[in-house]
């Protein structure tokens, strides 16, 4: 298969990178600064997510309405949305529209008016997102889970904590977007029907005079303890462990994939068929993989009745310990084809590809192609992965319950 | 793009929209069925029914069925509505065939006493989680409210007692009527070899009986009509809940009128995420931390639904709002920039959404399992660009969204009625 991929580099430092999909209509574009929620600062968390809900009330000549507006007539589908790491102003659109919707997200980053008379209402919208995940069960284990297990500030949820955004000020937020929206480590990524040559040149006209500001480093500090219950008065108790796996970056990381995707990736996972198929104790059980640039971790989740719950937790501990010495060429072929079909068919995606080649870059300073992923993939065996995890054995486990009764995790996880 | 169309001689029906640019190849099976072909007796049978089609046939187990999924890299899965039961796999077009073979084959389950029984702990656990999460069965008990008396008002799950309640000769008995060949269609979109697939439909479905299925019309109430100005009001206390949610029903047209097309219109200038009217009132200003509006169609009735919610104590106000919003634009309309905003947003999602084979399948396999009708993206586009004010006003006189509608709030607010009864008042007239 054919792939058309691009990269350039600005002066200020700002990535572009390109993908040509000329099958497709759409184009999508995604825009990644570096102000993501490490950066909230200690009794700030949701500071990140608060600066970006006020980022779009007005940029440039544009008032709060008009910018919205605009994004409505140029037929844009956009988005906003703050991870650990960045915050990402993300569009999708008929093809001819890019010329229109560049101005419209260079004013946002460059230009946001930050209109201290609508502070109250930004405050309220990232409130009142808080409040709803309380009654997400599912998010509120995974929460508490990354918490446990990731060192601080990775660990703190980037959609806020509710004490802390009622006490952020307009001062915070122009103070937070002067600093950390900037062009050095800015991200912007393009997929779709492209003209990579007239989209550089737009991106010089509208970001190459930005100035560069000061680097601004994260303290790492400690992750926390390794097992909690968090009461909650629902019917079903949901169930969360998290261990240690290598990074994206590192070459090791399709070898811990391809071993957590035999564990609870498909319908043929083990957990699904320990879990659902043979016991019927839940219907939701998965594993997968979480990355940062640094750290990396495994994510397990099932969610099941009260009272079957420790039998779930017990049949997963066992599946995770049972991983290493037993994983098959026929579960290993059927990672590959799963994978293989997933590369493919991302690429009748503009919004995939967008996501996906500036999450190559970010993580490993260049994008791979699908060629060198395929190949990747097609070098994985049984004893790769065998010995993967021979050296590096599922250990440390963190885990997090959520429910109306505790759980009993086994004494020498729980020391 | 070319739409292809065949019936076998068992009236199984297989059509394509066939894509020359695709690199995948999406197919399905939609079974013509679902909770509103059910009784009292098999509430929830058609959801369970789909479950057990994964747990084997006379010659596969359900760890072959799974394995095989994967073997083929295949993005698969089901699903069941009000009306429908859908099977589908996402494959790359090497694995067309064998993803036709693998479904169809499943398609005639052993439905196993043991595994019935397990997969019934699955479906109980699928309830309860449900249960937990917003909007915390509003949802539900609106759609009976609103449908009192018809089918549709049935929720697709069934309750923990009616599921329990099903029989493994009842769950036999309504396979054998509602999975027969002619009450079946094979859709594929992507990168199809048709002619392989008609062939490959034949050898596995040519043996399937087919079945005359029972009618499915079934006179509705005044209120899904759009008749009548019943106003039915329920509570339901659910005190874990952090927020209060709410659901609020009203007529629309169905999935065979011409109108439907402006209901999609008019619900997106009224409740879309981003620049419409509930947008400003409510999320813009953070007042609610959600509020929507979006048209769904059935055979035979259509609804307009209504979601909010926000903390318990600003509900009552926010309802209220919305209550005035629906009927200022019942009375007076919307303005030249709302409509030709809405109609942007709504044409370039329909080519974004046109763009991926595995979602064009749902549009063009249920368009055609509902009303034997194909349609292109250019089509919906061409529908798109000529909607008009004066079909807006039409679509609103015929279905005034301040009419006879049905409204149940769940969340940490006492419930209305100790009884469980709803209230049931006279709605104001819109102007």
């Amino acid at each position: 298969m054919k792939q058309t991929l691009h990269s350039a580099i600005l002066d200020n430092g700002i990535i572009l990178l390109g993908e040509e999909l000329p099958d497709l209509e759409s184009v999508a574009v995604a825009f990644h600064v570096p102000a993501g929620g490490i950066h909230d600062g200690p009794g700030r968390c949701g500071l990140a997510s608060l600066t970006s809900e006020m980022m779009l009330r007005g940029a440039g000549t544009r008032d709060s309405r008009t910018l919205i507006e605009d994004f409505a007539m140029a037929g844009i589908n956009w988005s906003n949305a703050v991870s650990t790491t960045h915050a990402t102003y993300f569009g999708a659109m008929v093809a001819r529209r890019l010329p229109e919707a560049m101005p419209i997200y260079a004013d946002i980053i460059r230009r946001p008016l930050l209109p201290e008379d609508q502070f109250e209402s930004g405050q309220q919208v990232v409130l009142q997102g808080l409040a709803g995940t309380d009654d997400d069960p599912s998010h509120r284990t995974l929460l508490a889970l990354k918490k446990l297990a990731f060192p601080a500030p990775w660990g703190l949820p980037s959609e806020g904590l509710a004490g802390d955004v009622e006490q952020l000020t307009p001062a915070a937020v122009s103070g937070f977007a002067h600093r950390h929206v900037r062009p050095d480590g800015m991200i912007v990524a393009a997929a779709g029907r492209l003209d990579w040559p007239d989209f550089v040149t737009r991106m010089e006209g509208l970001f190459a005079d930005w100035q560069p500001g000061d680097a601004a480093g994260v303290q790492s500090g400690a992750r926390g303890g390794r097992w909690q219950h968090v009461e909650h008065d629902s019917q079903q108790t949901h169930i969360a462990i998290a261990w240690s796996v290598p990074p994206y970056s590192s070459d090791d990381s399709y070898e811990a994939t391809a071993a957590l995707s035999v564990l609870g990736g498909g319908t043929s996972s083990r957990f699904f068929t320990e879990v659902r198929e043979r016991r019927g104790l839940c219907y939701s059980v998965s594993a997968g993989y979480s990355t940062q640039r640094d750290f990396a971790s495994a994510i397990c989740y099932a969610g099941t009745s009260s009272e079957r719950a420790q039998q779930t937790l017990d049949v997963m501990l066992e599946e995770i310990e049972r991983l290493p010495a037993s994983i098959t060429d026929a579960e290993l072929g059927r990672v590959k084809a799963r994978a293989k079909s997933g590369l493919v068919m991302q690429q009748e995606s503009s919004s995939s590809r967008a996501g996906g080649i500036a999450r190559q870059w970010y993580h490993l300073g260049r994008v791979r192609s699908l060629a060198d992923e395929l190949e990747r993939l097609d070098r994985l065996s049984v004893s790769s992965v065998r010995n993967w995890l021979e050296r590096n054995p599922p250990a440390d486990l963190s885990i997090v319950s959520l429910g109306r009764n505790p759980l009993e995790v086994p004494r020498e996880l729980s020391a | 793009m070319s739409f292809r169309h065949e019936t076998l001689p068992n009236g199984l029906e297989v059509i394509a929209e066939v894509s020359d640019s695709a690199l995948s190849a999406s197919v399905g099976f939609f079974v013509n069925t679902g909770s509103r072909d059910e009784s009292d007796q098999t509430w929830g049978v058609s959801h369970f029914l789909e479950h057990m089609v994964f747990k084997g046939t006379d010659t596969l187990s359900a760890d072959d069925i799974n394995r095989r999924f994967d073997d083929l890299g295949a993005a698969a899965n089901a699903f069941t509505s009000e009306e429908d039961t859908v099977y589908y796999a996402s494959v790359l077009p090497e694995n067309q065939r064998e993803a036709v073979e693998l479904i169809g084959s499943i398609l005639r389950p052993a439905i196993r006493e043991e595994d019935f029984e397990t997969e019934k702990l699955v479906i109980l656990e699928e309830i309860q989680m449900y249960d937990d999460q917003p909007p915390f069965g509003a949802d539900d008990i609106c759609r009976a409210a609103f449908f009192a008396g018809h089918p549709a008002a049935r929720s697709v799950l069934g309750t923990l007692d009616s599921v329990r309640g099903i029989g493994i000769d009842q769950m036999r008995d309504y396979h054998r009527r509602r999975y027969a060949a002619d009450n079946v269609v094979l859709a594929a979109t992507g990168a199809i070899d048709f002619a392989e697939l008609v062939e490959t439909a034949k050898r596995v479905c040519g043996d399937w009986e087919p079945c005359p299925a029972a009618p499915r019309a079934c006179s509705l109430p005044s209120r899904a009509c759009g008749g009548g100005d019943e106003v039915i009001r329920e509570q339901v206390m659910r005190e874990a809940a952090a927020l209060e949610y709410v659901i609020r029903l009203s007529a629309g047209p169905d999935g065979d009128d011409p109108d439907r097309y402006a209901a999609k219109w008019l619900a997106m200038m009224l409740g879309d995420e981003s620049g419409s009217r509930f947008y400003w009132e409510f999320i813009d200003s953070g007042a609610a931390d959600y509020a929507s509006c979006h048209h769904q169609d059935f055979l035979d009735a259509g609804v307009f639904g209504v979601q909010l919610s926000s903390d318990a104590e600003s509900i009552e106000e926010i309802i209220e709002r919305a209550e005035e919003i629906l009927a200022d634009v019942t009375a007076n309309g919307l303005t030249a920039g709302e409509m030709e905003q809405a109609r942007s947003k709504l044409a370039s999602r329909i080519v974004l959404s046109g763009e991926r084979a595995r979602r064009r399948l749902f549009g063009v396999g249920l368009e055609w399992a509902h009303s034997r009708r194909y349609r292109s993206v250019a089509d919906d586009l061409g529908v798109v660009e000529t909607l008009t004010a004066a079909d807006l006003g039409r679509l609103l006189d015929r279905w005034p969204l301040s009419g006879s509608h049905a409204t149940v709030l769940a969340g940490p607010l006492e419930s209305s009625s100790a009884g469980g009864e709803p209230s049931v008042a006279a709605a104001s007239k819109p102007q």
